[in-house]
């Protein structure tokens, strides 16, 4: 079953088109990799699924459910959780509390949500930090808090937009190790990275978008070694035909 | 003995206290400063629900005050009404009212906000000032009311001398600080929270940020109204620039800001510590220099801006558990708070 589908999305921002006719679906159970070189549109398609922004043109559907115009919370309590590619913990708060916030989504009592929470961070090994408050976190913790926070929501559907980027090689393998657990735990996963490394070992399916359109898609393999990617990321010259 | 027991013995204590302090103080004057003080700390704790917890600084609560106020008054003055069927009809039509600003300011941030509420707050009064009659309903333009003491009695929420007065406030300020309480551990005071530190955050973990704000500001205006009636039917008297001015928006937001705002503790410390300031500059200094206070709180509330931007709770409470651990040593055991963190 497709648990997400784009079928000709487009999103202007005046006379820009920052997504132009994208198509893409992804299936339940999955790790699909969204890739592109910087400005290609990546964060802004991932924006108009999360209901950030309303998409100018074509069709989003969740779980077969058209979603074009539905706010972010109330696609969050459908089962879509997203992070932030700029973390955004609430500093003032502690961990505990942030991922709280997150795990309301699912009920209205106190005592449950903080059990949630507590399960959610020990899932994530981090419940040294509980009491720790947000704004003292390094950046790697940042981005684990981010997920711990949409992690506790319960969703069906993950989009994860650069949880790697600033962390040190060790942190992304431990980051590659949580996203796949949080697959075998049934969470199907829509991430963005850069760190090729990382998206390589983790995704089923690769798509790759360029000035907004989808250049490419397939597995990491055909992706890595498809000409039309190669000339996006490094130029004309370095095909070699 | 836990911390937690320590706490509650502390509150308990200083429960009792307040309770008892009308038996031993028996000057007017001094329990007037006090009904005062309660007044302030209760209406800046109604203030918090959505100036602290929602992180928005509303600067226009005295038109609630006033919607309060003149509710009851002129529901007792014109249609014989108890004032406190009239404090409970001031305080629904000042959450309406409430909602209707927010609706299209909570959109703003920042500074826009807090002048979007001054200028409905100043539009209000300068309305009020300006008509006689709004329907069937006597306004009396910028003379305000006179509320004659002459039904004396629980009903018409009149009574001889200030202790009744005393007992009635202090009642209703615990009863909005345990609403406090019990909003900062619920749902609504995390959505609050997250809501005002990272909306976009919030939005996407669930957090419909716009309708947390709008319940927030329906309470804290019907809290605020509420207060309103009290203040009128204390002083007998009311006119728009005593209920509705500028100056009362203001002194609540000094008081939250210097004692802490988005804490429980917060406005009561805020206010023991200000409202002495202003009485007692009022009191020495005014026929001299009036509005002394309003200089000083500027004062304080700079010094507490650059030293101590999260207000003076933080900082006693800090001395505070810190002098326990000297009293009880090691038995303490520490309990963390999130709450308040």
């Amino acid at each position: 079953m497709k648990i997400l589908e784009i079928k000709d999305l487009v999103k202007d921002f005046g006379g820009l088109r920052a997504v132009d006719s994208l198509s893409l679906s992804i299936e339940e159970g999955e790790i699909l990799g969204l890739i592109g070189p910087n400005g290609a549109g990546k964060s802004t398609a991932f924006n108009c699924i999360a209901g950030v922004y309303p998409p100018t043109g074509g069709e989003i559907y969740f779980a077969g459910e058209k979603i074009n115009r539905s706010k972010p919370w109330n696609l969050c309590k459908k089962g879509l959780a997203r992070t932030f590619q700029i973390v955004k913990p609430f500093s003032s708060k502690s961990v505990l509390y942030n991922v709280m916030v997150g795990s309301f989504a699912t009920t209205d009592k106190t005592s449950v949500a903080e059990e949630k929470a507590l399960k959610v961070l020990k899932l994530l090994q981090f419940e040294d930090k509980k009491d720790e408050r947000a704004g003292n976190l390094t950046i790697a913790e940042r981005k684990r808090l981010e997920i711990a926070r949409a992690l506790a929501t319960e969703p069906k559907l993950l989009l994860f937009d650069e949880v790697m980027a600033g962390l040190r090689p060790a942190e992304v393998d431990e980051m590659v190790q949580i996203i796949q657990n949080l697959r075998h735990q049934g969470i199907t996963i829509f991430v963005i990275e850069h760190i090729m490394r990382a998206i390589m070992a983790l995704s089923d399916r690769i798509v790759v978008i360029h000035f907004g359109s989808k250049i490419a898609e397939g597995s990491p393999l055909e992706v890595a070694s498809d000409e039309n990617v190669i000339k996006a990321y490094l130029g004309d010259e370095y095909v070699v035909s | 003995m836990t911390r937690q027991n320590i706490n509650i013995f502390a509150l308990v204590l200083v429960g009792v206290v307040a309770f008892g302090l009308p038996l031993v103080l028996r000057s007017p004057t001094y329990l007037h400063i006090l009904i005062l003080l309660y007044l302030y700390a209760y209406l800046t704790s109604s203030w918090n629900l959505v100036g602290g917890f929602a992180g928005v600084l509303p600067l226009g609560h005295s038109a609630f005050i006033g919607i309060g106020a003149y509710a009851s008054t002129i529901l007792s003055l014109q249609y014989g009404i108890s004032p406190w069927l009239g404090m409970i009809v001031g305080g629904i039509l000042a959450s309406i009212v409430g909602v209707l600003i927010g609706l299209p300011t909570f959109k703003m941030r920042g500074a826009y906000f807090a002048l979007a509420t001054i200028a409905f707050a100043e539009g209000i009064r300068v309305m009020v000032e300006n008509i006689d009659y709004l329907g069937p309903f006597k306004i009396n333009g910028p003379r305000g009311f006179q509320i004659p003491p002459t039904n004396i009695g629980f009903v018409n929420y009149m009574f001889n001398g200030k202790e009744p007065y005393y007992y009635i406030i202090l009642v209703m300020l615990l009863g909005i600080l345990a609403i406090t309480y019990f909003i900062s551990r619920s749902k609504l005071g995390y959505y609050l929270n997250a809501g005002g530190e990272e909306p976009e955050a919030a939005m996407a973990l669930g957090v419909n940020v716009a309708r947390a704000k709008l319940i927030a500001m329906a309470m804290s205006s019907f809290f605020t109204a509420l207060a309103g009636t009290f203040y009128a039917q204390f002083t007998l008297y009311i006119h728009p620039k005593s209920v509705i001015s500028l100056d009362l928006s203001f002194e609540i937001a000094f008081i939250a800001l210097i004692g802490g705002r988005g804490s429980i503790a917060g406005p009561v410390l805020g206010a023991l510590l200000l409202r002495p300031v202003s009485d007692f500059s009022r009191i020495y200094f005014g026929a001299t220099l009036p509005g002394l206070h309003l200089i000083i709180f500027g004062i304080v509330l700079i010094l507490v801006m650059i030293y101590q931007p999260r207000g003076l709770q933080e900082p006693l409470t800090r001395v505070y558990n810190r002098l326990l651990d000297k009293i009880f040593g090691g038995t303490v055991k520490k309990e963390i708070t999130h709450e308040n963190s």
